[in-house]
């Protein structure tokens, strides 16, 4: 039958889905229930919100004459925004080196029972550089043959990345861009 | 359809509350108010489902090459345009722009349609 020369591949999406759903439920428990972090995304929903509604009533002709007071309060408003969305970044790092810890766990058991073996069939040749993934540990030079690993990473990044969005667990829109690196500038007088 | 400044600001507030549901009822009547983040929502969640819907369509005739990806990604891109320009009539400029409304969940879209297309070619047609 089809179906079962590549039914692992089913095993694997299986795998993923649980796997995710453990992954966000240790950030729940580590991260999103607690107050802090609770506070920290309403900040930065707020403060995102103040700065658009500032930039849709100013109008360029007003921007090019910098009315000084609301172009500093906007000033003070992006960097409280960034402020908030480095100490959201920080926060979650305590759950990331747990969630890691498990995927590197999963990842390893997926290994060790797919190791040589193609779970699926592509219907494209990727180019060399992604075959370093998708072909990586498989006999023979079938570019088409996809390991566990390629598959495993479209699981994980499809299904969780969903997952937090169905969750509401993703990054607010007004931290996007921002990061754990994102150092709040001092404007210069 | 002008409205008042304080207006906007109370249909924000109400439709803060909104659910996903609500915000997918709301693309049935065009001419409601759009909260960014809703919109963004709405578009996410659409490009997912044109993913999944193309990744097993191509999987089932089956389409074969890596041509196809950019059809797809051309596809849904033309899509999500047409619902925000054509059938919503929003202005881009209000919600950061063409490129912010069109890159919202595409790079998900994009990991969900391979799966949906490899998972549904090695399973039927091998």
């Amino acid at each position: 039958m089809a179906a079962a020369r590549y039914g692992d591949a089913l095993l694997i999406v299986a795998i993923s889905v649980v796997s995710a759903i453990i992954c966000e439920g240790i950030s729940w428990v580590l991260i999103y229930r607690t107050t802090n972090y609770k506070s920290l995304r309403s900040t930065i929903d707020r403060t995102s919100k103040k700065i658009e509604t500032m930039k849709s009533q100013t109008p360029a002709s007003a921007i090019a004459a910098a009315k000084k007071s609301k172009s500093k309060k906007m000033d003070r408003y992006e960097l409280s925004l960034k402020e908030s969305s480095r100490d959201l970044s920080l926060s979650k790092f305590k759950s990331g080196a747990v969630v890691a810890l498990v995927l590197f766990v999963v990842f390893g058991l997926l290994s060790s029972l797919f190791e040589g073996k193609a779970v699926a069939k592509l219907p494209f040749s990727p180019i060399p550089l992604i075959q370093k993934m998708s072909h990586r540990g498989l006999p023979g030079d079938d570019a088409t043959d996809c390991s566990m690993v390629f598959l495993y990473f479209l699981c994980s990044v499809s299904i969780r990345s969903n997952l937090q969005k169905f969750l509401g667990f993703s990054p607010p829109r007004g931290a996007a861009g921002q990061g754990l690196f994102a150092i709040p500038e001092q404007k210069l007088k | 359809m002008v409205q008042s400044w304080d207006n906007v600001k109370g249909e924000r507030q109400h439709q803060d509350s909104d659910t996903s549901n609500t915000a997918f009822k709301k693309l049935m009547n065009r001419n409601l108010f759009w909260d960014r983040d809703q919109l963004g929502d709405v578009f996410h969640w659409l490009r997912q489902a044109i993913a999944v819907i193309c990744g097993i369509v191509w999987g089932l005739i089956p389409l074969t090459g890596v041509g196809w990806i950019i059809v797809f990604l051309t596809l849904s891109s033309a899509i999500i345009y047409g619902v925000y320009a054509l059938y919503l009539r929003v202005n881009a400029e209000e919600f950061g722009g063409d490129g912010t409304l069109l890159l919202e969940g595409l790079f998900a879209s994009v990991i969900l349609f391979l799966l949906a297309w490899v998972l549904a070619y090695s399973l039927i047609h091998h």
